[in-house]
C-alpha cells in the first residue's frame, strides 16, 4: 500500500496548459506558433505536454536537440505536427531526420551536406532544411559572412530535390530593444540576401515569446513560443495575468514532522537561523535535490492552509524548515511551494526572484523523486 | 537526452574512497549514503559499485529509493529515514529495507507491517528529523514492548556541523538518549552520529557506524582541505563535446543580454549543457571548464541547454571533448570550484546535475 500523502509533488494543469496555448495561437494568427517543448517540455514531461499543445492549434514543436524529436516521431506523438531541431552535434544522426521527417536548423555547410546527403542515401527521402542564421546571438546560427555560400548550397541541394527549404531563421538576444531592431534589420537584410540568391524559405521567423507578443511586425510567419505556453512570461515586471495567462505547475509537499524550538534554539546546519521566541517549525521533505534552492532560506515562503510562513535554517538535500508560530499545522498537511497563486501561494515568477533567478530555471529544476500529477481533462 | 553530454563515475574512485574511509575508522561500521541519485552520481550504479566496493550498509532518504535499488539487484542491509506522513512500512519489509522511525505513529506503523528492525531517529539539536528528548520516554519504552516482533538495531541522530561546541553537546544529547534506551530495555547495537565531516574531524563521535556521504563521492566535506589532502578522488566527470565554434570581434555582445562582450578578438564555443541540465544559473560568466586541458572561462548566461566558453585563440573544432566537472588532481575544474562560482556548496554541484543526463561507469 502506498503512503497516504505524498512526500512531494508538482501538479501540472492540462486544462490552463492548453487555454495558453490556445490564447497564443488566437492571438499570433495567422502566424504560426510553435511551441518549445526543449528540456523535457520545461520538464513538464515531453510525451504528455505535446498531444496537449496539438489539441490547441499548436502545428510546429521546437525540441531544440534532435533526440527528442525522434523520441515523440518514433512514439507516434503529434505525428501531425512538424518539429525542428536546431542544437546539432557534429556526429548527429542525419538519417534519422530524414525519415521521421524532422526539420533541422542548419548553421554550416558541413551540417548541409551531412543532412542532404542522409537523404540522398535514403532513396526518396527529403532533408527539412531551416537555415540558422546569426544576427547578433552569436551562439548557433551561420555568420552573416558565410551565409551567402550556405544558401547557394541550400538551393543547388533543393535544385537536385534532396533538400527542401522550409525556412529561414534566427534568434535575438533580447539585450536591449536598439540590439533587439539591429537584429530585426539583419535579419530583413539577410532574407533579401537569400532571395537574391534564389531561395524562396517557407518559413521566416525571429522572434521568441515576448517580441512575438510585444513587437508584430517582428513576428514574420512564426513566433516560437516558449515559457509563456507554461504561463510564466520572461518579461520583467510582467505577470501571467497580464498576459491572460495562467501559471501551469505547482509543487507541494506534505509536512512530515513539527517540533516547537525554545528560544535561541537553532535549527539545520550551521544553525543559521535561531527561533527568537518559542515557535513551532515544521519539516517539508523537499530539498535541493528536489530542485528547491538553497537560496529560498532568505526571503522565500511557502503557503499552508491559505497563509504563507518563511522558510527558515539551511535547505538540505532532502528538506527544509518553516516556521508556523503557533499555527496549528500537522504532519499530513500540505504545503504549497508555488503554483497559480489563487491559494495564497507564490507564483513560480515570485518564486524566482526571491531564488534570484528565471521561472523557467525553477521549473527545470524539479528532481526526479518528485512525482508528476497531471490534473484538468486530457485533450 | 542532451547532444552528446555523459558523465562518468570511476568505479575504482568510489572503491578507494571506501578504502581510505576503512582504514580511518577501522572496526566503526561504515553507511555509505546514495540518496538524491547517489548525490547526482546515479543511484543504482553508485550503489552497486559501493557494494562491490564492501560497504556494510547503503543508506537513502526515503522508501521510493530504497525499493529502487532492491529492485536493480542491491543486496547490501538498507536504511532509509525520511517517511511520508501515513507510510505503512509494508513495502520496507517486502523490499527488506530498515526503516528509521522519528516517531510512535512511525514505529507502531514499522511493527504493525512486520518489520524485523528498526533504527529509532532522536534529535539531539537539528530540529529536523527525530524525536525530540522529551518524546524518548514514551517511545523507548513503546519500542521495548514491541521488540519481540520488531528489534530496535540501530539509534540515529545527525549533526548539525555548527562548532565544535555544538557538536559535543549534540554527542552529549545523543549520550543521553543512549542511556534512555538502554534503561528501557533497549540494547541498539549501532550507535550512528556523524556523518562525512564528523567523520573526519570528530573521531570520538563515530560510535558503532558512520554515515558517509560526500566523502564517499571523493569530495572534501571540509573546508580548506582538498580531497587530494584528505586522501579521496572525485569520481564524477561531466563532458560535453562542442557544437559551435565561432569567432567574435571585440565589442561584440555573446548570447542572451550580451552580458560578455570580448575586449579583444576572440573565438567562442558552444557547449550543449545549461541549467535545464542542472548547471547553476548563478555560476553564469564565472565558471571554467577545460578543453585538452587548458582551462577557459564560461562567459555570458548560461542558458537552458547551452553555454559560451570563450577560448581565445586556442585551436578548438566541432566535437572537441569539453570537461566541465572533474578531478582537480587531474587537471580538471572541481566541484568546488563550480560551487564557488554559484555562490553554492559541492554538494549541490553534483547532486543537482539532470538525471536526463547519460550516466555510465567506468
Amino acid at each position: 500500500m502506498s503512503p497516504a500523502r505524498p512526500l512531494r509533488l508538482a501538479t501540472v494543469d492540462l486544462e490552463a496548459y492548453r487555454a495558453n496555448l490556445t490564447s497564443l495561437v488566437t492571438r499570433m494568427a495567422p502566424v504560426e506558433v510553435l511551441a518549445i517543448v526543449k528540456a523535457d517540455a520545461y520538464a513538464h514531461g515531453l510525451e504528455t505536454m505535446v498531444p496537449e499543445a496539438v489539441a490547441a492549434g499548436v502545428r510546429w514543436f521546437g525540441t531544440v536537440e534532435l533526440e527528442p524529436a525522434l523520441r515523440l516521431r518514433r512514439a507516434g506523438i503529434g505525428d501531425e505536427a512538424s518539429m525542428l531541431a536546431w542544437q546539432l552535434a557534429a556526429d548527429e544522426d542525419w538519417a534519422a531526420a530524414v525519415e521521421h521527417r524532422v526539420d533541422l536548423g542548419v548553421s554550416t555547410l558541413e551540417q548541409l551536406e551531412a543532412f542532404a546527403a542522409a537523404a540522398r542515401a535514403s532513396g526518396d527521402g527529403v532533408a527539412l532544411v531551416q537555415l540558422d542564421v546569426d544576427t547578433g546571438l552569436r551562439r548557433e546560427g551561420c555568420l552573416p559572412e558565410d551565409f551567402p555560400a550556405l544558401v547557394e548550397r541550400t538551393v543547388e541541394l533543393r535544385d537536385e530535390g534532396v533538400v527542401r527549404l522550409r525556412g529561414i531563421f534566427s534568434h535575438v538576444s533580447e539585450t536591449s530593444p536598439a540590439d533587439d531592431l539591429d537584429a530585426l534589420e539583419r535579419f530583413r537584410e539577410l532574407l533579401d540576401v537569400a532571395e537574391g540568391l534564389g531561395a524562396r524559405p517557407e518559413l521566416r521567423h525571429l522572434s521568441s515569446s515576448s517580441a512575438g507578443m510585444e513587437h508584430p511586425e517582428r513576428r514574420f510567419d512564426l513566433v516560437r513560443m516558449g515559457s509563456n505556453g507554461y504561463g510564466i512570461p520572461v518579461t520583467e515586471g510582467v505577470t501571467a495575468a497580464d498576459r491572460g495567462l495562467r501559471p501551469i505547475l505547482t509543487l507541494s509537499g506534505s509536512v512530515v514532522r513539527t517540533k516547537r524550538v525554545p528560544v535561541g534554539g537553532g535549527v539545520s546546519y550551521d544553525h543559521t537561523w535561531r527561533a527568537e521566541r518559542e515557535t513551532t517549525v515544521a519539516l517539508v521533505p523537499l530539498g535541493y535535490a528536489d530542485g528547491v534552492s538553497r537560496r529560498a532560506q532568505h526571503g522565500v515562503e511557502v503557503t499552508i492552509h491559505g497563509r504563507r510562513h518563511p522558510v527558515v535554517g539551511r535547505v538540505a538535500m532532502d528538506q527544509f524548515l518553516v516556521d508556523v508560530g503557533d499555527e496549528p499545522v500537522e504532519v499530513g498537511d500540505e504545503v504549497l511551494l508555488f503554483g497559480p497563486g489563487d491559494r495564497g501561494e507564490l507564483t513560480i515568477g515570485e518564486w524566482a526572484d526571491r531564488t534570484g533567478t528565471i521561472p523557467e530555471e525553477v521549473a527545470c529544476r524539479i528532481g526526479p523523486r518528485v512525482p508528476r500529477r497531471y490534473t484538468g481533462a486530457r485533450a | 537526452m542532451t547532444t552528446g553530454a555523459l558523465i562518468t563515475v570511476d568505479d575504482a574512485a568510489l572503491a578507494h574512497n571506501v578504502a581510505t574511509l576503512r582504514s580511518l575508522v577501522g572496526d566503526t561500521a561504515l553507511m555509505v549514503v546514495v540518496k538524491a541519485g547517489a548525490y547526482g552520481h546515479g543511484a543504482v550504479g553508485s550503489a552497486l559499485a559501493f557494494e562491490r566496493a564492501g560497504v556494510d550498509r547503503l543508506g537513502v532518504a526515503d522508501l521510493d529509493e530504497a525499493v529502487a535499488l532492491r529492485r536493480a539487484g542491491v543486496t547490501v542491509p538498507l536504511l532509509a529515514w525520511l517517511h511520508a506522513p501515513g507510510e505503512t512500512f509494508e513495502r520496507a519489509v517486502e523490499h527488506d529495507v530498515t526503516p528509521a522511525v522519528s516517531d510512535l505513529a512511525q514505529l507502531e506503523a514499522a511493527a504493525a507491517a512486520g518489520c524485523p528492525t528498526v533504527h529509532l531517529c532522536v534529535d539531539t539539536g537539528l530540529h529536523r528529523n527525530g524525536a525530540v528528548e522529551p518524546e524518548w520516554a514514551a517511545l523507548f519504552a513503546r519500542a521495548a514492548q514491541l521488540s519481540d516482533r520488531t528489534v530496535v538495531e540501530g539509534l540515529m541522530s545527525h549533526l548539525a556541523n555548527t562548532s565544535e561546541a555544538e557538536d559535543a553537546a549534540q554527542a552529549a544529547s545523543f549520550e543521553r538518549a543512549t542511556e534512555a534506551a538502554r534503561a528501557a530495555g533497549l540494547d541498539p547495537r549501532l550507535r550512528h552520529l556523524s556523518a562525512s565531516a564528523a567523520v573526519l574531524d570528530r573521531p570520538a563521535l563515530r560510535y558503532d557506524m558512520v554515515r558517509v556521504g560526500l566523502a564517499a563521492y571523493g569530495l572534501s566535506p571540509v573546508a580548506g582541505r582538498s580531497s587530494a589532502e584528505l586522501g579521496l578522488r572525485p569520481a564524477l566527470t561531466l563532458t560535453a563535446p562542442v557544437t559551435t565554434v565561432k569567432r567574435v570581434r571585440a565589442g561584440e555582445g555573446v548570447s542572451y543580454g550580451y552580458v560578455f562582450r570580448p575586449e579583444a578578438d576572440t573565438t567562442v564555443v558552444i557547449v550543449p549543457l545549461g541549467y535545464a541540465d542542472g548547471l547553476d544559473r548563478a555560476a553564469s560568466d564565472r565558471a571554467a571548464v577545460t578543453i585538452a586541458g587548458r582551462r577557459h572561462r564560461v562567459r555570458g548566461r548560461i542558458a537552458m541547454n547551452a553555454l559560451v566558453v570563450d577560448v581565445g585563440d586556442a585551436p578548438v573544432s566541432v566535437g572537441d571533448e569539453v570537461v566541465l566537472l572533474g578531478d582537480p588532481a587531474a587537471g580538471h575544474v572541481g566541484a568546488e570550484e563550480w560551487a564557488e562560482a554559484q555562490g553554492g556548496i559541492t554538494y549541490e554541484v553534483v547532486t543537482c546535475l539532470s538525471h536526463r543526463i547519460e550516466r555510465t561507469h567506468a
